[in-house]
């Protein structure tokens, strides 16, 4: 898809490796046992909302620690106090909700990040911050104050942050929330031209931002992982499973009247059903398996 | 321009030796004046030119120091640390205000029931709120970003604690200017600022940075109730045996918080700003 055939990433070597991964905050398990291997490239997590998203990509970055499971970051293992060093010098974040000092400017912002990411020689720092400000597009806002900047602008700066540092491994938390058509076709770019040669993870309620961008997509509900392969292979599940009917059809799994009139059905379809051709959408909800009454994303 | 850049300056400038912040200061000027380009270029030799360019380059783009940063920079802070410290929600000026008014009302209210204890018992939880508040996240808004970084979580701590602890103590002394009347006696508030503060530093990897700060506050308080109660002259933690044991418990915390320097870095000191998992 966005990676190129020199570097086919389903069969790159494995960078990031969780077994068991479990955690439980107040009385839930927000991870039950996950257990994945990334390669290079970017990887989706597709989930409804609580399905534990943010919990895993929060225990990769090592935010958190697991309850229990074990993972390795380019092989650094963070249980430890030097493996969490090595795995944190690897790593970009871009958390869920970035938080932002508003009277920083953009430049003052990624260049405080790349303080915390050790770089403290001053004019190689800055050189640095400008590389990523340019990569995001960025370069003619960087003196500007961050509260005067748009969603999608500081949405950039976050993932400008995220990069700082040329990181192997880069987690993003569903970036793509509140942008709109044109900055979220933006942002697909940037993060697709970071996927090259690099571990990406990307959490997402968008089967479009997958569809388009990664190589591999892992689908979490409940804590669990309830698939773990390419967006094809999900996409695959639905084949002869969507059909179209004139009348909701009460054996379908799931199904809306479309714009047309007619209702899109998918599930188990009825003999003789009109079928149609499935999409990663549809995969998708059927991975669910009517799980959650909240898919639509 | 009245000022230009001196001559061996301008050489030391050019074979990338001069230091700072006089380096900076060359690196503005120069910016904004054509004859010291000039000059420049006369007096250096071009490889060394081109990484004079670039730095400069480097320049334009630099956020301008903002008044506290300017000011730590002329302290000699490094560059980077001032930068960490500026990022520090207690150090805003708005924080930094409210602080002295609170403290200013303190003393006016010592003046007139001329109750010193007023004063002393507010004083030592400045510091602690101040640093309570510096690190975890209900005020830093990079929090997050900040627990994954490789920078230690414990260095950043510390750095904004001494900065706070500072600028707490100045504002805390200062007052105490405005009460000589009470001699040394106004000055006890310090041993127990510097244990109060080190104890629920201690526990705030075990208690969280809100838990820990409000037990610590709280036994302070309790404290001195009961010392109010027991007593009519100087209340005991301002007295000999009190400060002594103020200074012993601050020893004892410092080094109780060292030890567990590496669990701030482990573990997030209580959980994130939506409430996730910790």
């Amino acid at each position: 898809m966005t990676t190129g055939p020199l570097n086919d990433p389903a069969s790159g070597p494995t960078t990031v490796s969780a077994t068991g991964l479990t955690l439980r905050y107040g009385g839930t398990r927000a991870l039950d046992a996950v257990s994945l291997e990334l390669t290079r490239g970017v990887t989706g997590l597709l989930g409804p909302n609580g399905a534990g998203k943010t919990s895993l990509l929060r225990v990769l970055a090592t935010a958190v620690p697991p309850d229990s499971g074990a993972f390795t970051v380019l092989g650094h293992d963070p249980s430890t106090t030097k493996g969490r060093l090595a795995a944190r010098r690897t790593l970009g974040y871009l958390p869920q909700t970035p938080g932002f000092h508003p009277d920083f400017t953009a430049f003052a912002f990624v260049d405080y990040v790349a303080i915390l990411k050790e770089l403290t020689d001053r004019a190689a720092r800055h050189r640095e911050v400008r590389r990523v400000l340019e990569a995001v597009d960025l370069e003619d806002v960087r003196g500007k104050r961050i509260k005067r900047l748009s969603g999608g602008m500081r949405q950039r700066v976050a993932l400008a942050a995220a990069l700082v540092g040329d990181p192997e491994f880069l987690v993003l938390d569903e970036p793509t929330v509140g942008l709109d058509p044109e900055q979220r076709m933006r942002f697909r770019e940037l993060v697709a031209e970071a996927g090259e040669g690099r571990t990406v993870l990307l959490s997402t309620h968008q089967t479009e931002d997958v569809a388009m961008l990664c190589h591999r997509v892992v689908v979490l509900t409940h804590g669990r992982v309830r698939f773990d392969g390419t967006p094809a292979e999900l996409t695959a599940r639905a084949a002869g499973r969507v059909w179209v009917s004139a009348q909701r059809d009460p054996g379908a799994l799931a199904g809306w009247r479309t714009g047309t009139g007619t209702f899109r059905n998918i599930g188990e379809p009825p003999t003789g059903a009109d079928l149609l051709e499935p999409t990663l959408e549809d995969g998708y909800l059927l991975a669910l398996d009517g799980e959650s009454t909240e898919v639509t994303a | 321009m009245t000022w230009h850049v001196a001559e061996e300056d301008l050489r030391a400038y050019a074979q990338g030796e001069l230091a700072a912040p006089m380096l900076w200061s060359a690196d503005t000027h120069l910016t904004a004046c054509a004859e010291c380009r000039a000059r420049l270029a006369a007096v250096g030799d071009p490889v060394a030119l081109d990484a004079g360019w670039e730095r400069l380059d480097a320049e334009l783009d630099a956020p301008r120091p903002g008044l506290l940063e300017g000011l730590l920079l002329r302290l000699g802070v490094a560059g980077h640390t001032a930068r960490l410290l500026t990022a520090t929600p207690v150090l805003r000026r708005s924080w930094l205000l409210a602080v002295a008014f609170v403290l200013g009302l303190t003393v006016l209210a010592v003046y007139l029931v001329d109750e010193p204890a007023l004063f002393l018992a507010l004083a030592p939880l400045l510091p602690l709120a101040g640093v309570a508040l510096s690190y975890g996240p209900g005020l830093d808004p990079t929090y997050e970003i900040a627990v994954v970084a490789p920078m230690h979580g414990f260095r950043l701590l510390m750095v904004r604690t001494v900065a706070v602890l500072t600028a707490g103590l100045v504002l805390n002394g200062l007052a105490t200017l405005a009460l000589p009347e009470y001699g040394l006696l106004a000055l006890t508030w310090l041993l127990p600022a510097l244990a109060l503060t080190a104890t629920g530093l201690a526990l705030m990897p075990r208690l969280g940075p809100v838990l820990a700060p409000v037990l610590v506050g709280g036994a302070w308080l309790t404290l001195l109730a009961l010392a109010k109660r027991h007593t009519h002259g100087t209340l005991v933690p301002f007295t000999t045996a009190g400060q002594s044991a103020a200074a012993a418990l601050a020893v004892l915390a410092a080094l109780l918080l060292f030890q567990a320097r590496d669990r701030f870095d482990a573990r997030p000191t209580g959980g994130f700003a939506d409430g996730g998992a910790a």
